[in-house]
């Protein structure tokens, strides 16, 4: 059943090769399909318990092994669902920011970035998490070049060097434990490494931290996030939404599995680690924020704020606890819900008007009174006000870290939602109450790109007000992970 | 010293791809000229190439092909995960070469440095 999530995803670009104009609604009822396959899985996990799926009927440690939790089900189902309304909205979207001849070739890389990721939120040895690192990383450049103009191709370039030299670093630190324990399989390592820890502590620490480089380039981690901004903002819309809702999200839940599951919380404590982690990740934040304030580009400004995002949820990894773990897990759906609708009705912005600078947004919010209300709606949420999912997420890891005694990182987290107000607030102001006001008119943008971002807005909305289905899924996987050891 | 000399000889692979991925990494993070960055990032790449065959082989083992006469056998998998790495090297190369292309058309240039100065100057 999880495999025939994987294998369609790959099987698609031989088929749309042939018939240039099925190919997008074939990948939207591919993804359709996908989703419903995981909610499926979902009730099967949740009656029968987590498993493991051996490929080809092959034991471990020869065969190839997938894990089936609650964890990988959780990234299964933000992939596809968030994938699906980005595809919708695609249809719209693409034809203005791409060439007609390159769009079957857009949607046969967008199948496989998500085949990619869910394999890679699904597998359970290092040989399968490099191979699908590798994937994602090559087809997210893709994605990214596919419009073909300078900036574009510059971005793509330099996130490919990037994402190179990260997975290069990941190779190297899967060398490094496969000396001491030699085998690929996850759990079979886990089981190895408390006596090869006492035996070779330098290969073990060193190629725990080479995971946390490698990995922590292509989930931009502070001072390693240097191509996000470009790579973000000049990505076709539709692009920019995954790149930023999902995909370096897939990194982060990799290590965090990793962290937990194989190297186990002594060995994470046993250095330093967690505390340059969590240094890393305020830095993440108070940096991002600020140079979000400072930009002028919408689009850019969106990507800075994912910086400081992803400080959050490294912030959840590294405080050790359960409530923030859960926090951190539940920041990733937030976040992917947050920031595909904020870069969604900043693309339709910039579909209907053209207008991508913030300052030039003045009175737009009676042009296009809904994509602006849902954009409030993504803003508001952002910053954490109570109702919006936001809070939960941020309400979480302040527990965790209230619950870690380090009392710090909750005003980290306080001081830092102020931030986020500070560039997020004058936009949603300026732009219902500013001086240059027109007449009060209905948007007209086409309802395939209107109809993804109100289930988005409605999404953060409902998981806000109501987040226990949710919630709960994110507590047995935190769970799961922390009883491990 | 001579430890250090000995242990370096026993295991002179290692060293080699040490020696190997820091000239790549140097390679690729200090030259602005973006032909050499991409040199850089092959020889890293073999540097860790190598590292993880020679990890993978046994001394007097063989590779695992049955073929009635007993003898023992290294793991084969390594070698599958490097031949994959491979593959993976070729094309990550080619991709990045002709994204270096498009930029040589675009800017005129292969130095990274001109090209972020002519960007300042459009902007």
């Amino acid at each position: 059943m999880i495999v025939l999530c994987l294998l369609t995803a790959f099987v698609i670009p031989l088929l749309g090769k042939i018939k240039p104009q099925i190919i997008g609604p074939l990948v939207r009822f591919v993804v359709l399909i996908n989703s419903l396959l995981t909610f499926i899985t979902l009730w099967y996990v949740n009656k029968n318990g987590m498993y493991y799926y051996h490929l080809g009927g092959w034991e471990p440690p020869w065969g190839i092994e997938l894990s089936v939790d609650y964890l990988s089900i959780f990234m299964l189902m933000v992939i596809n669902l968030i994938s699906l309304l980005v595809l919708i909205y695609a249809q719209k979207d693409l034809a203005h920011e791409i060439e007609k001849e390159l769009e079957p070739w857009y949607y046969t890389l967008f199948i496989l970035l998500i085949g990619a990721m869910s394999g890679l939120s699904l597998s359970n040895d290092f040989f399968n998490i490099f191979v699908f690192t590798e994937i994602t990383t090559i087809t997210a450049c893709g994605i990214i070049a596919v419009k073909s103009n300078k900036v574009c191709v510059e971005a793509s370039l330099k996130y490919l060097l990037l994402s190179t030299l990260g997975s290069g670093l990941v190779l190297l630190a899967i060398a490094l434990v496969y000396m001491v324990t030699g085998h690929f399989n996850l759990n079979f390592i886990a089981a190895e490494l408390p006596n090869a820890v006492s035996n070779f502590p330098l290969n073990i620490v060193v190629s725990l931290a080479l995971l946390i480089v490698g990995f922590g380039v292509k989930s931009a981690l502070f001072p390693l996030h240097v191509w996000l901004p470009d790579a973000h903002s000049s990505a076709p819309t539709p692009s920019s939404a995954i790149l930023s809702g999902v995909v370096v999200k897939v990194y982060a839940i990799v290590l965090l599995r990793i962290i937990y599951n194989v190297y186990g919380i002594e060995i994470f404590t046993m250095i330093p680690i967690a505390e340059i982690i969590l240094a890393l990740s305020t830095l993440a934040i108070f940096a991002g924020s600020l140079f979000a304030i400072a930009q002028e580009d919408i689009k850019r400004m969106l990507a800075f704020s994912s910086v400081a995002q992803i400080g959050y949820i490294f912030l959840g990894i590294a405080l050790v606890n359960h409530f923030a773990v859960a926090g951190g897990i539940l920041h990733i759906v937030n976040h992917a819900l947050m920031k595909s609708l904020l870069f969604l009705t900043a693309g339709a912005i910039i579909y209907k008007t053209g207008i991508r600078k913030i300052s030039d947004l003045e009175g737009i919010g009676l042009k296009m009174p809904i994509t602006m209300i849902l954009f409030s709606i993504g803003a508001l949420s952002m910053v954490g006000l109570p109702g919006f999912s936001g809070f939960i997420s941020k309400y979480y890891l302040v527990l965790g870290a209230i619950d870690a005694q380090k009392p710090f990182y909750a005003l980290v987290i306080i001081i830092s939602s102020l931030l986020n107000a500070v560039y997020y607030l004058p936009i949603v102001i300026k732009a219902f109450f500013g001086q240059n006001y027109g007449t009060f008119t209905k948007d007209d943008i086409p309802r395939a790109m209107l109809v993804p971002m109100i289930i988005l807005g409605l999404g953060t909305v409902v998981f806000g007000i109501i987040p226990g289905n949710l919630f709960s899924l994110v507590q047995k996987a935190a769970e799961i992970l922390l009883a491990a050891n | 010293m001579i430890d250090l000399i000995n242990a370096l000889g026993k295991n002179y692979y290692y060293f080699a791809a040490i020696v190997l991925f820091l000239i790549g990494f140097h390679t690729m993070l200090t030259h602005s000229n973006l032909i050499k960055k991409v040199i850089g990032m092959n020889i890293m790449e073999t540097a860790i190439f190598l590292f993880f065959v020679a990890i993978g082989y046994i001394n007097d083992r063989s590779a695992p092909i049955v073929d009635g006469t007993p003898k023992t056998f290294i793991n084969p998998l390594p070698s599958a995960l490097i031949l994959t790495g491979l593959v993976v090297g070729v094309s990550l190369t080619a991709f990045s070469l002709s994204l270096i292309m498009k930029l040589y058309k675009y800017y005129g240039t292969l130095d990274a440095d001109e090209i972020m100065r002519i960007r300042s100057q459009e902007e």
